[in-house]
């Protein structure tokens, strides 16, 4: 697959003027590798950290995922506040021409916002310890210091998509193209967490909520990471990234042993628990970029028409019935991991292979529905908004 | 029950174990303190529950035989789903000053029923012993001023931070390197700091009133954990009926504003009755009547009282959900001069002169057939949160050691302790503060899922039926406040319920 003809001719930088060739980007900086793995770290803290907390309980503070969060956080934020000072005392030999200047400080656009959510995400930790010992339990994820956390982490992606989208304005042919990998990277861990709360939960994939809560945060993110990539498949590969992401979870965690450190006990866990099967988001990203290439000439209100609905209700189209695939015995398997319980998990309370119904009748699904198609139009024209922001990107 | 009767281990007992906490699931008396045995293996458990639910509960094992060398500990529901699999056993830390005592912290996540299986190994093997614990929150949570002073700080460097960068980001970032942002950059900036300014406000105030929620659902979970308050109407002229002011609702901790309503209809029996009723004369607690009530049709319970004179009564009914979670219901009730039948069966009744320090702290108490009560509470004073074994013997009127002591219902003797401002009170026995109901739900349970040699300190009763009790006993138990206590001993002689009242102070 070719990226290079993805791109547009105004990008290549033999066309810029002398001013712009001298703030050319000829590698990738460490603290932009530091960053990005501090993005990986904090994914795979967060991954692990829900786990531990499904197999063996938050028993205290300093749980690896805790710990790999914490670390990847402190990476991230460290990264961008080095580039921040450097590139402020070091003028013109770190790109200071093309730098943004805020708050007195120069530095990559993006550098600021990866700063800022470190330090969001470290100071979360002591509200988050808090939080837990107060009010507990570790099966809430909405509480304010989570948010805090999460809004941070965000930061951190968001920071560093900005940070690589200004590189590959600025890169040459080669190094542009690994940045563009880079960027649809941290795109595709980004989706990740987006707030889906529990509309998305396998239960819920026969209600009008789950598709609006989809709508109202998915396409934003999707179609401008997409765009923004300037790839002709990155809302596919972002989406493809989300999934493997997922999936590998799903299928490697389940290979460590682990035991339950707090009871009660309500499952015979044995093994780490992984979270529950990927949205099958590729198909609606696919249709988004067959159909943002096809009306590439149009306006982009056009373009959120057309594809806003277009990736609602290609997901519904996949998603509502791989659901009662989910539901029945035949995924509970390593594949699927429809079979995994967490060990809190009291089978008196509810049956985990029934769906929900969030709408008690017909007219309140059939206008949920309408309302997720309608949002999918406003958050695509958001997203593309944002995505065409970030190919503009140049420092 | 027999680790006590040494006067050199109650000595142990109460020298290394000094730290302070609260006792059994009545009012004011959460902590628990149970003396039984792990098979072969004495043992004097305390559990210092948290305040805060979540929170970690600390596990004191104090084992009456030195050859216990490890002591493990899982937190169990006590009855149904949740009260078969094992966690992680925690291995309690061994006190290095004295061997045989032990300590776990143990997260408590849960509110309701809960059971504490303990294993205890030492050479004469492996045995385990279940104590059931009620679980709930006591008190909201709080924040120390560090912690909020840092919250502030964080949350205003956060919130000037974000603005500016936002707004710095919307600026600068488009602008091509070598060139000063134009007007239109500014004025875009401008426009994302404004948006910015008024999402961080918009996520301040939602997280606000998320906190606000959670903490009011905490409050109702507290409220709710509280002693239930009862309703009591008199029929007919002697027939006290008791309902609920309000349905009995156990919270389930995390899970927002969901109970679970436990029906009346679903109270167990607690060593043969559904409902322990003290009726306690005020003011100064110179009478007090324990009644047993049956249940009505609709889940109320109504006692054709006996005689008793006309005065104000302070409830106590203690009743046991079908889950094992103790719930103590309160009221109060003014009633004219009741005339009716003398006591009868295990009901019992108690009258001497009120409460009105300063008290003798006498050590002996007449009961009424002549005999005493002599409480064996050594030269110290009584101090609040020390597990202690409250010792006592029965003498007959000449001072000869009792020789008819017959089990009151199923156990050698009944303490009923009540703080002179009715903060306070707890309805124990000679294996502690737990419910005698919940501790057989927790030795079924045991006896179902266990191949180690256990006894618990049920069969420590069951063999009293046909033989006279020893005329001493102990009742392992720790005053949760300091004050001054009324405690009400009642023992069964010659086929007649006693009851000694001692008056105490407690630091």
């Amino acid at each position: 697959m070719s990226i290079t003809k993805s791109f547009s001719a105004e990008s290549s930088v033999e066309s810029r003027p002398l001013a712009f060739v001298s703030a050319g980007a000829v590698s990738i900086p460490w603290t932009i590798w530091f960053t990005i793995v501090g993005v990986i770290a904090t994914m795979t803290g967060s991954v692990l950290d829900l786990s531990w907390h499904m197999s063996i309980g938050r028993d205290e503070f300093w749980t690896p995922g805790h710990t790999t969060m914490g670390v990847g956080g402190a990476m991230a934020g460290l990264a961008g506040l080095y580039e921040i000072l450097a590139t402020t005392r070091a003028g013109a030999f770190r790109g200071r021409d093309a730098s943004a200047r805020i708050l007195g400080a120069h530095g990559p656009g993006g550098a600021f916002l990866v700063a800022w959510g470190g330090t969001a995400m470290l100071a979360s930790s002591p509200f988050d310890d808090w939080w837990h010992n107060a009010y507990g339990l570790d099966l809430n994820f909405i509480t304010p210091p989570h948010m805090l956390l999460t809004l941070g982490y965000f930061a951190i992606m968001i920071g560093a998509m900005v940070w690589l989208a200004g590189m590959i304005d600025r890169s040459r042919e080669g190094l542009r193209e690994r940045v563009v990998w880079l960027f649809l990277i941290v795109s595709g861990v980004s989706l990740l967490f987006m707030p889906l709360l529990n509309f998305t939960t396998r239960r819920s994939m026969h209600t009008a909520a789950c598709y609006l809560a989809v709508a109202l945060v998915i396409p934003s993110l999707m179609i401008a990471t997409g765009r923004g990539s300037r790839h002709k498949w990155g809302c596919t590969i972002v989406a493809a990234v989300y999934m493997g992401i997922v999936l590998t979870s799903v299928w490697l965690l389940p290979l460590f042993p682990a035991q339950p450190k707090i009871g009660p006990v309500y499952q015979n866990v044995t093994h780490m628990i992984p979270g529950q099967f990927p949205l099958l988001l590729i198909v609606p990203g696919f249709i988004a970029d067959l159909l943002l290439r096809r009306l590439e000439s149009r306006s982009s209100w056009i373009k959120a028409v057309v594809v806003g609905p277009a990736f609602v209700l290609g997901l519904l189209a996949v998603q509502w019935p791989f659901a009662d695939f989910l539901m029945s015995p035949a995924s509970r398997n390593w594949i699927f991991g429809t079979g995994y319980l967490p060990y809190y998990f009291d089978l008196a309370r509810y049956d985990p292979y029934q769906f929900k119904a969030l709408e008690k009748t017909t007219g309140a699904f059939v206008l949920t529905m309408a309302a997720a198609l309608v949002a999918s139009i406003l958050t695509t024209r958001f997203g593309l908004a944002w995505g065409d922001w970030m190919r503009k990107v140049r420092r | 029950m027999t680790c006590m009767r040494n006067p050199l281990k109650i000595l142990l007992l109460l020298v290394a174990v000094l730290l302070p906490g609260t006792a059994s699931a009545h009012v004011g008396s959460a902590d628990i303190y149970f003396e039984g045995n792990a098979g072969p293996y004495p043992l004097f458990v305390t559990v210092r529950l948290p305040q805060v639910v979540p929170g970690v509960a600390e596990l004191q094992v104090r084992s009456g035989s030195p050859d216990v060398h490890t002591i493990k500990v899982v937190l169990l529901r006590l009855t149904g789903p949740g009260s078969n699999l094992p966690s992680t056993p925690d291995v309690a830390q061994r006190s290095k000053q004295d061997p045989q005592f032990f300590v776990s912290d143990l997260w408590f996540l849960e509110y309701g029923a809960l059971q504490a299986r303990i294993e205890a190994d030492g050479s004469k093997g492996k045995a385990e012993l279940s104590v059931p614990i009620a679980s709930f929150p006591r008190q909201a949570p709080t924040m120390s001023p560090w912690l909020r002073g840092l919250g502030l700080f964080v949350l205003i460097g956060l919130t000037l931070g974000v603005v500016p960068v936002a707004g710095g980001m919307a600026r600068e970032c488009t602008v091509p390197p070598g060139e000063a942002p134009q007007a239109s950059h500014r004025r875009y900036g401008r426009i994302v700091m404004a948006v910015t300014l008024i999402a961080t406000a918009g996520i301040l105030y939602g997280n606000k009133a998320l906190w606000n929620e959670e903490a009011a659902v905490y409050d109702r979970n507290v409220d709710l954990l509280k002693p239930r308050r009862v309703e009591a109407t008199l029929q007919d002229g002697n027939r006290l009926v008791l309902r609920l002011a309000s349905p009995l609702l156990l919270p389930l901790a995390g899970k927002g504003r969901e109970a679970v309503e436990m029906k009346m209809e679903e109270v167990i029996p607690d060593h043969g009755h559904l409902m322990h009723l003290f009726l306690v004369g005020m003011p100064g607690m110179g009478r007090v009547w324990h009644l047993h009530p049956e249940r009505l049709q609709g889940g109320a319970f109504a006692k054709t009282l006996p005689s008793m004179p006309a005065g104000q009564y302070q409830i106590f009914a203690d009743i046991v959900d079908k889950n094992g979670f103790p719930w103590t219901l309160v009221g109060d009730v003014k009633l004219p001069q009741i005339t009716g039948t003398a006591v009868a069966g295990d009901d019992s009744q108690w009258e001497g002169s009120g409460m009105s320090p300063p008290f003798s702290e006498a050590t002996v108490a007449q009961l009424p057939d002549g005999g005493r009560v002599v409480w064996e509470r050594g030269g110290g004073p009584l101090k609040a949160n020390v597990p202690t074994s409250f010792k006592f013997r029965v003498e007959e009127q000449d001072g000869s050691p009792a020789r008819d002591l017959e089990p009151y219902m199923g156990m050698a003797a009944h303490m009923v302790v009540v703080r002179s401002d009715l903060s306070v009170f707890a309805h124990v026995h000679t294996n502690g503060s737990v419910p005698m109901a919940a501790l057989d739900l927790a030795q079924a349970g045991l006896a179902a899922g266990s191949s180690a040699g256990t006894s618990g300190a049920a069969p420590a009763m069951a063999h009293h039926h046909h033989a006279a009790l020893p005329p001493r006993f102990s009742i392992p138990y720790g005053v949760s406040l300091p004050g001054d206590y009324r405690f009400f001993i009642q023992i069964k002689r010659s086929g007649r319920v006693q009851t000694a009242a001692f008056d105490t102070h407690v630091q």
